[in-house]
């Protein structure tokens, strides 16, 4: 069973919200006194995302804050957007909490649904967190380096963006619906429709982020695909295990030593988890894992070219070709780690027994024997080609199994090199003196090994390290082409590089993620899914509500609707600086004027904010993000 | 040369005559395969895994020797790490599984005898990585 990721929730925070507005939309019914306390724990809810990403920018004076790039600027206003949206959600009623039945408005409920899918999503999140000294966290996963990533930051945003669209196109349909139906106060009505107002303004500031730097379509998926961090647990193949239920075994494998490898660099260098036995264990196996992605992607290579792809078994084989050489590497190092010994032999770690693990399942895969192991005897015929991949569809199957091996084979040798430096400076690398110069008089069969031979050692593991993400990187290359689900290792990897500070501190804020977001060095590409601004305008929407369908008469609606907009926002970005803007609750004051200001903000022109939070200097905005309302 | 080396190591180890110079002779011989075992590894080899897990078992059981307590502190210097050796793949594989059952054999017997818990408990941990060597390799092995 695979393990959760943040998709699920995110995707049924979406479901939650019903059919996506122009495509069967919900008639607006029930409380508005309801609806707004459902959606002030929405708002909340998406107000701790966003503190999660700008907290550490807190503490930086407004002067001293270098200039944003679009994606920081926004996350500044998505925050304030958000706080202003739960300011007139709270303005006058009591302290909100969940009511001890379930909310009977439809919308409520939906909202409700919302906030529990956002919640966990964010608890999922959190895992791979642990509070750390002062106001940072610990990392407690692999993945936690890509949480707090840039991509998935910026990714997250948009998501967030998408969800206020729909939430306030349903929220204001509400408060400006007709009152007979719906049981609410006009100040309340007007308190939702400036709640929602505002979440408009947050989707306008995360499109102009977008315009300037548009979220790839790799990014979503990554963040996507962020799972719990709860390892699955350890499975070994029993035998005659048919390719589909290998692959699905190598690739949990491959996950569970990633993590355990990562939680090992961790550990304290005078570990019982650091000794030659699981260093050895970790080499010799590696090196048979990548002898057997190297015969796989042979045999895959194979396939693709008698079905006539031959670009892909061109990468196939380049791919295999550099999995040899990764081979040949391991054995290096599995050569020279023979060659050093520590006090705390036989000791095996839970990366080194998953290692092990990760190579019967690989060897499984690759070998026509159902009962292989690694002690099964001299000679091991290949499995034939047809029995790998019995149909075009199996082939990104076997690549993500051989794409998850490769990646865990380039991630360990960093482990391991982080571990035995560590352990090389507590002295606790040693050598059997018999293979010492006649230099060295120790009274003792053993001694710590000479700085030249830990340097000898260390760059085996770095060679191996070059070597294997050469493999892993020319397998990505494939699954990325044949969109195999391992292709998000590679934007991870990426996303990975692109917060190395990060990385390299063992802690982080979220903030650091902003921080990184002024760097506009990541991979991108325009494949931003917007929903189409399908809302009808006042003019639309009225005709449709006269009942007139004749399409020229619609259309010719919908300019109108559009010509209003842009003079609206015309006008108000023409107006005095100095003039004092209306609040919100003001600009709803009649359903005339909240329809045409509420049309206008939805277009996602981002000068439309402007009607709510006034023309902007440079640097203002982030300036106001931080005034509580 | 380094089938020499092997047949040596055997010698020794049937000529050992006690608890530490048994220790002795047998981590001897555990260095002493270690360079013919990776001398010969080769990946496109039948032999290739094999011969893998038998040069990391014999790094290991070296090792299991190294720590015990009765090991003379001052031994002989470990035979060069690589050379032209002789002999095929399968040569070498069934030279070592011999001496692996040697070793097994002779590290069992002294086991017993040995009063301190740390070199019984060496004496087990080698003989047993003696063992698995003479596993992998015997399947190739003319014994």
């Amino acid at each position: 069973m695979s393990r959760a990721t943040f998709g699920d929730f995110l995707q049924a925070a979406h479901d939650g919200l019903g059919p996506p507005s122009g495509a069967g939309s919900y008639a607006p019914r029930g409380s508005v006194e309801e609806v707004s306390r459902s959606l002030l724990r929405v708002v909340t809810v998406m107000g701790r995302y966003v503190q999660d990403m700008t907290a550490g920018l807190d503490g930086i004076g407004r002067r001293a804050r270098p200039p944003l790039h679009p994606w920081a600027r926004a996350c500044l206003q998505v925050r304030e957007a958000l706080s202003n949206a739960a300011w007139f959600l709270t303005d006058g009623g009591p302290n909100r909490r969940w009511p001890p039945s379930p909310a009977a408005s439809p919308l409520a409920r939906r909202l409700d649904a919302v906030t529990v899918s956002l919640t966990t999503g964010r608890d999922l999140l959190q895992t791979h967190f642990a509070p750390g000294a002062g106001s940072s966290w610990e990392h407690r996963s692999e993945w936690a380096v890509v949480v707090t990533s840039p991509p998935v930051t910026r990714a997250l945003l948009a998501e967030i963006a998408l969800l206020s669209r729909r939430i306030a196109h349903q929220g204001a349909g509400l408060a400006l619906s007709p009152p007979a139906g719906v049981p609410g106060s006009a100040p309340e009505r007007r308190r939702l429709n400036a709640a929602c107002q505002w979440l408009w303004v947050l989707d306008t500031s995360v499109r102009a982020a977008q315009q300037q730097e548009p979220v790839a379509a790799a990014d979503r998926d990554l963040m996507a695909a962020i799972p719990v961090n709860d390892l699955p647990p350890r499975r070994v193949p029993g035998g005659g295990e048919p390719v589909a239920v290998l692959c699905e075994g190598a690739i949990t494998s491959a996950e569970r030593v990633r993590h355990l490898a990562w939680v090992a660099a961790q550990d304290a260098p005078w570990s019982p988890g650091m000794s030659t036995g699981s260093l050895r264990q970790v080499a010799r196996t590696s090196t048979v894992t990548s002898h057997n992605c190297h015969i796989l992607l042979g045999t895959l290579a194979a396939c693709t070219a008698r079905a006539g792809q031959a670009q892909i078994s061109e990468g196939l084989s380049a791919a295999a070709d550099a999995a040899g050489r990764a081979r040949d590497r391991w054995l290096r190092a599995a050569c020279a780690i023979g060659q050093i010994t520590t006090e705390t032999e036989g000791h095996l770690s839970p990366a080194a027994i998953e290692a092990g693990d990760l190579a019967l399942w690989t060897g499984r895969l690759a070998y026509a024997d159902p009962q292989w192991t690694l002690v099964s005897g001299p000679a091991h015929p290949g499995r034939p080609p047809e029995s790998l991949v019995s149909r075009p569809e199996d082939v990104p199957m076997a690549v993500a199994a051989v794409h998850q091996a490769c990646e865990t084979l380039a991630q360990l040798p960093q482990t391991e090199w982080e571990q035995i430096s560590a352990a090389a400076q507590v002295g606790r690398i040693l050598v059997p003196t018999s293979t010492l110069s006649s230099d060295y008089d120790v009274p003792r069969p053993f001694a710590r090994a000479p700085h030249d031979r830990v340097e000898q050692l260390l760059a085996e593991y770095r060679g191996v390290a070059q070597a294997s993400r050469q493999a892993a990187t020319a397998v990505g290359e494939v699954a990325v082409a044949i969109q195999a689900s391992s292709r998000v290792l590679v934007t991870a990897r990426q996303a990975a590089r692109a917060s190395q500070p990060t990385r390299a501190s063992k802690t982080a804020d979220h903030a650091d993620a902003l921080a990184a977001l002024r760097d506009p060095g990541a991979a991108r590409e325009s494949a931003a899914v917007r929903e189409p601004d399908d809302t009808p305008g006042p003019i639309e929407h009225t005709l449709r509500g006269l009942g007139v369908s004749r399409p020229d008469l619609l259309t010719r609606g919908a300019e109108l609707d559009r010509a209003g907009q842009r003079f609206l926002i015309d006008a108000t970005v023409g107006i005095n600086r100095q003039h004092k803007r209306p609040s919100a609750v003001m600009l709803s004051k009649t359903t005339a004027t909240a329809a045409l200001v509420n049309n206008a903000l939805a277009s996602g022109d981002s000068r439309a904010a402007a009607m709510l939070r006034g023309p902007q200097r440079p640097q203002q905005a982030e300036s106001e993000a931080e005034r509580e309302p | 040369m380094q089938m020499n080396e092997i047949a040596a190591a055997a010698g020794r180890l049937q000529q050992a005559s006690g608890l530490a110079a048994i220790l002795d002779a047998a981590c001897g011989a555990f260095e002493d395969m270690l360079p013919v075992l990776w001398d010969r590894i080769d990946p496109g080899e039948p032999l290739f895994i094999a011969m893998l897990t038998a040069a990391t078992c014999a790094a290991d059981g070296r090792d299991a020797v190294l720590f015990a307590p009765s090991l003379p502190p001052h031994r002989r210097p470990a035979a060069p790490q690589a050379g032209s050796g002789q002999g095929s793949v399968d040569v070498v594989a069934g030279a070592v599984a011999g001496l692996c059952m040697l070793l097994a054999a002779r590290l069992a017997e002294a086991a017993p005898s040995a009063a301190d818990h740390g070199d019984r408990a060496a004496c087990h941990a080698a003989a047993r990585y003696a063992s698995q060597i003479h596993e992998a390799l015997a399947g190739a092995s003319p014994l």
